[in-house]
């Protein structure tokens, strides 16, 4: 059985204090999945954990069946603050990875001509990925000389083209305004549907996605599974694990951009994951695996 | 109002006439030296100058003039040991900025040598290599590298985040991709700027060093004319120390600009 990323009984903890408790997840290749939770319940360490810069003390995370020790080639990642190389253009940027991946610094000191030629190629790459996120006026502008949403898109850009197994966004559109932010919303929207689009002609859908943010409306409202997790538990349970993990609704980036059809949804995320009051059994909100036995079913057939 | 922007001709035409106050007060100074003592040479006049352009070019018992046996020994000693200076410094303070335990290695000696003035270490590098060459290079290359060194170390450590680093392992560089590729095209501007701000004090030290110790180059010439007070040989050489430091200034900064355009001013 191939996931694009499987977690298995991790746990992290800095001295006593114990930050993950036993978490277990598995997310399939396509999904956008969002993660949400209160300050402090871990989903920072958790993002590092799954890119590899921090793994945890216990457990394991696979990348397509791959353990994820470091930061490697599988797990690609969107920091809040863009996080572009200062020294290179939006085009350059976007095509860094490429030179990276496909080529080496031998490659490109003794065999100038060829690295020149694989150089055209990434760049005319880059520039196609750039008119996909709206870009196409910006591609030899430097990150300076960009607006906070601009670098966004580049950033995005410039990991997607990588195509990596999967794709964390840590609170990308944080610090970006409200129109931005929409934009960038609907940027991956699109890119759902090029997963649908892929999924339909029987191929394996390209971008498989697990975001991380404050905002419950964005969760529900990008991804196709929200994942709540909390330190708040029934039992006691000391550290924080998954206490919500359900589907959320799908849309397409031309409906209107109604979040009262989540209302319902939003309210019982709240509860469940951002009350401290209201201590749940976990198992009655972790449910998306029964409710898609079918998304399983083709999981298990892929492998 | 403070700040108010100038026009650039006009700036150039502020620059011109200070540059023509300077000579005009100079010579102005010259001329009353020279009526209260017609034989000073304090403060020579123009033709006084004249006369001391003739004696440095003119060859001596060796067929060499003054200029080019000064210029080539001085000049000669600075880029040899900048260049050592400089290229160690960027092999150990980028190998600091991005090993913890090269870091750790490295950080109490270079911290330590850092503050030691180069012209009170004088003594020692006498003592160790002697007063030919390889002092005047090991001084300028020693003086250079730990302070250049510990700048280049700290902002590799500062403005290369770790996000920038654990990003490009994710995008499939390798460690020598990472310090090539990020860490050193990140830094090379601010690498510029510290080789630029090195120059100085590189020749203040070079100088001294050449005064006290010097049997050629344009320290030891200084000394020798200055003693004589043949302040027309020693006013050229220092316009000559003055118009090389501002040279070499200009074609680092034009270097960073060619090469790191995405830096600005």
């Amino acid at each position: 059985m191939t996931y694009a990323l499987e977690i298995k009984n991790v746990s992290h903890w800095f001295g006593t204090n114990k930050v993950l408790n036993n978490l277990n997840l598995q997310i399939a290749h396509g999904q956008i999945v969002a993660v949400v939770g209160p300050s402090g319940c871990g989903k920072s360490t958790l993002l590092r954990a799954i890119f590899g810069t921090h793994p945890p003390k216990a457990g394991q995370i696979l990348a397509d069946n791959e353990p994820v020790t470091k930061p490697c080639r599988s797990v690609g990642i969107v920091y809040q603050h863009y996080t572009l190389y200062d020294f290179l253009t939006a085009q350059e940027n976007v095509a860094f990875g490429l030179k990276l991946d496909q080529t080496n610094l031998l490659f490109r000191l003794l065999q100038f001509p060829k690295w020149r030629e694989l150089q055209r190629q990434h760049l005319s790459q880059a520039t196609d990925f750039l008119n996909r996120v709206g870009l196409s006026h910006a591609v030899n502008n430097y990150p300076h000389e960009m607006s906070g949403g601009m670098c966004q898109r580049v950033a995005i850009a410039q990991a997607m083209i990588m195509k990596p197994k999967i794709l964390l966004l840590d609170e990308p559109f944080g610090a970006l305004d409200e129109s931005t932010r929409t934009d960038l919303q609907l940027l991956l929207l699109r890119f759902y549907q090029e997963n649908l689009e892929a999924k339909r002609a029987g191929q394996i859908a390209p971008y498989t996605i697990l975001i991380v943010t404050h905002e419950l409306n964005e969760a529900l409202y990008v991804s196709d599974r929200v994942i709540g997790l909390s330190q708040y538990h029934a039992d006691g349970t000391n550290g924080a694990t998954i206490v919500y993990d359900r589907p959320s609704p799908i849309f397409h980036p031309d409906d209107p951009r109604d979040f009262d059809i989540f209302l319902k949804q939003r309210e019982e995320l709240r509860k469940v994951v951002f009350d401290s009051e209201s201590k749940k059994r976990h198992e009655e909100f972790v449910t998306f695996w029964n409710e898609h036995a079918d998304l399983l079913a083709s999981t298990t057939t892929k492998a | 109002m403070i700040r108010q922007p100038v026009q650039l001709r006009t700036r150039i035409v502020i620059s011109a006439l200070s540059i023509l106050a300077m000579f005009v007060a100079y010579e102005a100074i010259a001329m009353r030296q020279s009526r209260i003592n017609p034989k000073q040479t304090v403060v020579p006049g123009i033709t006084s100058i004249w006369d001391g352009i003739q004696k440095m070019t003119t060859p001596n018992s060796r067929g060499e003039t003054w200029l080019v046996e000064d210029v080539k020994a001085t000049y000669g000693r600075l880029l040899l040991g900048l260049g050592l200076g400089i290229g160690l410094s960027i092999v150990i303070g980028v190998a600091m900025g991005a090993y913890p335990w090269v870091e750790a290695f490295f950080v109490p000696a270079v911290s330590f040598f850092a503050k030691i003035p180069p012209t009170a270490m004088l003594a020692v590098y006498f003592v160790l290599f002697g007063t030919k060459t390889e002092m005047f290079v090991a001084m300028v290359g020693l003086s250079v590298f730990f302070t250049l060194a510990q700048s280049i170390y700290q902002v590799a450590k500062k403005d290369v985040t770790d996000h920038s680093v654990f990003k490009a392992y994710s995008l499939g560089a390798t460690s020598l991709e990472v310090i090539y590729e990020v860490l050193w095209k990140q830094i090379l501007p601010r690498v510029i700027e510290s080789i630029r701000l090195q120059i100085g004090p590189a020749m203040v030290f070079l100088i001294a060093a050449e005064y006290v110790v010097g049997d050629v180059g344009i320290g030891y010439r200084i000394r020798i004319q200055s003693r004589i007070l043949n302040m027309n040989v020693v006013y050229i050489y220092l316009v000559m120390l003055g118009g090389s430091g501002l040279l070499m200034d200009w074609s680092l900064t034009q270097l960073r600009r060619k090469l790191c355009p995405w830096f600005g001013e």
